[in-house]
């Protein structure tokens, strides 16, 4: 499904981001990548949605060469990769059922496609019932499941989740990702970048690990170690 | 789903419209503003054209005989200016034609008719009134003129004529290089604030341009609602000017009527007659200038 092959990062003057990294994740995966700050992780989220270009190596996902992607294509394939961020990123003056119907809109979906897929994809988040609420009127728990209900409404088969738990306390930060497990369960492969070490540790799947822009550690049933 | 998209784009350019109506108000005023200034240029350089045109048209070149000069002479002379290329019309004032006008001219200056009849005789010389067939013509006129020789003419000074139409084609053409420059600042200046004001739009919409290029919207989609929003900044701006510079007009005209009396200004008329012309160049150029400022604004700023 995604397939990094010797990629770097080089950041002017010459800060490198990231250093010959090597990965293969399959379809289906769900995939932890774990480091301090500043070893890498936001910047390999941003060369897979094609908001930063590698310096050097290759990027492969779903067969689709997209180290030298431009610019016209990137919306293409933001389009079948789900993103979800630590800052929630809501329009305070659209419903929640708006919230996520502004995705299918700008990218040129019937009115009829909207009104059958959002109220279905809000059910899969459990905010069914909560269509009509702002964004204010929510919890931060339930904004960032708005947050993912849109990043999902492309059917996408990758979901890339940047530290989605960050802002949110504990119980809220369990139902995230019981939800991105529910997700993956369906097929969608996950890529949580996040320093929740517990939630790392409870979910028993493979956890790549960065240090100063390096793949340090790749175990199939990992841990939060660092 | 190109009309969809299209249709989104309108609607979505009519929401940031109304979310930032005061920006909004404040661009389609400047622009009225930059308008109507350039409308007043035309209106200025329109009335001194014309006024310059009916002056040329007063300004006849007299050729003055000799007091004795005959008749029969004159009138071979006459023929002889008629013949040239540069003339429209001759007329023969004789002696006595002279002093007829002179009196009627200056009928209410008792002093001057006095001082006349104490003279006891007719001090005028007859004349010849060339009136040239073409205003720009005077120069080449002047010169066939000083070329005839004949002995009954009197006087050929020209030169108060030739200092006076210097002076009026100096204004003609300092009005119009004015004008001109006047016209580029405002240009200037309307480009820029369309810029800042599509700069400002952009950032009030920085949270949803994000959003948008997350969700995989097309560069077109995000950036053709600011491009629409100066089309229709450009099209309130031309009807707003239309509506506020006749109603200006309306109210110029009578003034101008008192002030050109005898002369055929009809600003309202010449606005109506080159309608198209003047306001859709207007249009033209607002729109170049609009969507130039905001394909800048969006280039630049919109990569959130």
């Amino acid at each position: 499904m995604i397939k990094l092959i010797n990629i770097s990062k080089i950041y002017p003057p010459n800060i490198a981001a990231l250093r010959k990294i090597n990965l293969h994740i399959k379809p289906g995966e769900f995939v932890s990548i774990v480091g301090q700050s500043g070893t890498g992780k936001t910047t390999l989220v941003k060369t897979l949605i094609g908001e930063e270009k590698v310096s050097g190596g290759k990027i492969i996902i779903g067969g689709w060469d997209i180290t030298n992607i431009g610019r016209r294509e990137v919306p293409f394939l933001r389009r079948q990769i789900g993103v979800v961020f630590q800052d929630f990123k809501l329009l305070d003056k659209k419903t929640l059922f708006e919230n996520v119907a502004f995705a299918l809109q700008v990218c040129g979906q019937t009115a009829k496609k909207i009104r059958n897929i959002v109220p279905h994809v809000l059910k899969i988040v459990g905010l069914e019932g909560k269509m009509k609420r702002y964004p204010y009127e929510i919890s931060g728990g339930e904004q960032q499941r708005v947050v993912i209900a849109r990043a999902l409404v492309h059917r996408p088969k990758i979901l890339l989740a940047d530290e989605p738990t960050g802002n949110l306390d504990s119980i809220n930060a369990e139902e995230i990702i019981e939800l991105l497990q529910k997700i993956n369960k369906f097929g969608t492969t996950i890529v949580l970048v996040t320093h929740n070490r517990e939630a790392v540790n409870r979910l028993r799947k493979r956890v790549i690990t960065l240090d100063k822009g390096t793949v340090s550690g790749d175990q199939a049933v990992g841990k939060y170690i660092l | 789903m190109f009309l969809l998209s299209f249709f989104r784009v309108i609607k979505f350019s009519f929401q940031d419209i109304g979310r930032n109506i005061w920006l909004s108000v404040i661009t389609i005023t400047i622009l009225i503003l930059a308008l109507f200034s350039v409308n007043m240029l035309l209106t200025v350089n329109m009335i001194s054209n014309s006024a310059i045109e009916a002056v040329k048209e007063k300004i006849d070149v007299i050729l003055y005989l000799k007091e004795d000069a005959e008749e029969d002479k004159a009138a071979a002379l006459k023929i002889k200016i008629s013949n040239l290329s540069q003339v429209k019309e001759v007329s023969y004032i004789s002696k006595a034609e002279a002093l007829k006008s002179f009196k009627l001219k200056h009928r209410d200056n008792p002093e001057i008719l006095e001082a006349l009849r104490e003279l006891g005789k007719n001090p005028l010389t007859p004349s010849l009134v060339i009136k040239p067939q073409n205003a720009d013509d005077y120069q080449a006129l002047m010169d066939s003129l000083s070329g005839i020789d004949d002995d009954i003419i009197e006087s050929r000074n020209f030169d108060d004529h030739k200092s006076m139409l210097e002076k009026i084609n100096s204004i003609t053409d300092k009005i119009s290089e004015v004008g001109v420059f006047i016209s580029f600042i405002f240009v200037l200046i309307t480009l820029l604030l369309v810029y800042n004001s599509i700069r400002v739009a952009i950032y009030t919409h920085r949270r949803e341009i994000k959003i948008m290029r997350l969700v995989g919207a097309s560069n077109w989609f995000i950036r053709a609602p600011f491009l629409f929003s100066s089309i229709i900044y450009t099209l309130a701006g031309i009807l707003s000017i239309i509506i506020i510079y006749y109603f200006f007009l309306s109210l110029l005209q009578p003034y101008l009527e008192t002030f050109f009396i005898g002369y055929d200004i009809n600003l309202l008329t010449y606005f109506k007659d080159n309608f198209v012309f003047i306001f859709g160049l207007q249009f033209i150029i607002s729109l170049i200038v609009n969507v130039v400022a905001s394909l800048f604004a969006v280039g630049k700023y919109s990569k959130v």
